[in-house]
């Protein structure tokens, strides 16, 4: 596709083609390459399916509005998530018992248990964004994407 | 381009586990995924958000590709239905602009993906050129460009010498192997210069 074009049309391509990666923020860029951390992690990416905060808060009390609830579903499993005041409670769907990691972008990870029926609280609230990777003693292994509270 | 060497190189490697090869697939393809999320006019938190979700899965999928050559095809679905996904959301919300687009035509994606395809052979291309080529390049396709008095007054290079090394350099990024994959597809697209995008 290149044949037939001048000097003037590559040099013009060229700096199209720089100024196309330069309108991309390097932190867009750096993110990309951090996804990286997650190969060969045999775990399920869960999708986030659902999240209050995208939701029309019409006909509900400012109370029951102002807690933020999350979905991440994936093949094998769902996880609920309700943010309150100071911390993070959720439940495997369907209910079984297993470890949850918390792993935030800085690099830091801390787990929680699950319990029987697949009920768990973080405490504090981690600092976003972070994701969450549930082990159940069923065997599945879900990672959930980037969660910004 | 179907068969770009580089490309499939790459994703072969990525699909090992190094991560330098990885790095080079996002540095070409991130342009990809930003356009087609700023097509949709998404918000910069919703860029994010998208962006981090098509690499993660491009990550699980990266042994399973069928055909590593098309990736910027399929970087370009996946994001466009990650990007749908964002706004059926924020309409339920009635966040969204009026004039936002709610869907974006096949043909102007197919059009994001030969740009990125042309745009990343191009830009792999000149990385590989001397340290005195990009210098001189970067002076030149540069917006607006710079004069060759400016030229030879930072670089050092006499007046009459810009021209030839000019040359010079524009031939070897025209015979880098890069360039040469591209140049065996069959698809058209558009000069420089010309057309609404360029």
């Amino acid at each position: 596709m290149l044949d037939g074009w001048d000097d003037e049309q590559l040099l013009t391509a060229l700096g199209e083609a720089m100024r196309a990666r330069q309108a991309v923020p390097d932190s867009f860029v750096d993110m990309g390459k951090s996804a990286y951390a997650w190969h060969n992690i045999d775990a399920e990416l869960a999708q986030l399916t659902y999240d209050s905060s995208r939701e029309p808060a019409v006909g509900l009390r400012s109370e029951t509005a102002s807690i933020r609830a999350l979905t991440f579903t994936s093949a094998h499993l769902s996880l609920e998530l309700e943010v309150t005041e100071g911390s993070l409670l959720g439940q495997v769907i369907p209910p079984q018992a297993g470890t949850l990691e918390i792993q935030t972008r800085a690099g830091t990870t801390t787990s929680t248990p699950v319990d029987e029926i697949g009920c768990f609280a973080v405490e504090p609230i981690p600092a976003s964004p972070f994701r969450l990777r549930c082990r159940t003693a069923d065997g599945a292994d879900v990672l959930t994407g980037w969660i910004t509270l | 381009m179907r068969d770009d060497p580089s490309v499939v190189a790459l994703v072969a490697r990525a699909a090992g586990s190094d991560q330098d090869a990885w790095d080079q697939l996002v540095e070409r393809y991130a342009p990809l995924v930003w356009t087609i999320c700023t097509r949709y006019r998404l918000s910069s938190h919703d860029i994010e958000d998208v962006g981090q979700n098509v690499w993660l899965l491009l990550v699980e999928q990266l042994g399973k590709l069928r055909e590593p050559a098309a990736l910027p095809g399929w970087l370009a679905t996946t994001t466009s239905r990650e990007c749908l996904r964002v706004v059926t959301a924020s309409q339920r919300m009635a966040t969204r602009l009026d004039d936002a687009p709610e869907f974006v035509d096949d043909v102007v994606i197919d059009e994001e993906i030969l740009r990125a395809e042309r745009d990343g052979a191009l830009r792999a291309a000149f990385a590989e050129l001397s340290l005195p080529c990009h210098q001189l390049l970067a002076m030149l396709f540069s917006d607006p460009p710079h004069t060759y008095t400016q030229i030879s007054a930072t670089l050092g290079i006499r007046m009459g010498s810009i021209g030839p090394q000019r040359a010079r350099c524009l031939e070897r990024l025209r015979r880098s192997d890069t360039l040469i994959a591209l140049g065996t597809g069959e698809f058209e697209i558009n000069t420089p210069g010309g057309g609404p995008g360029a």
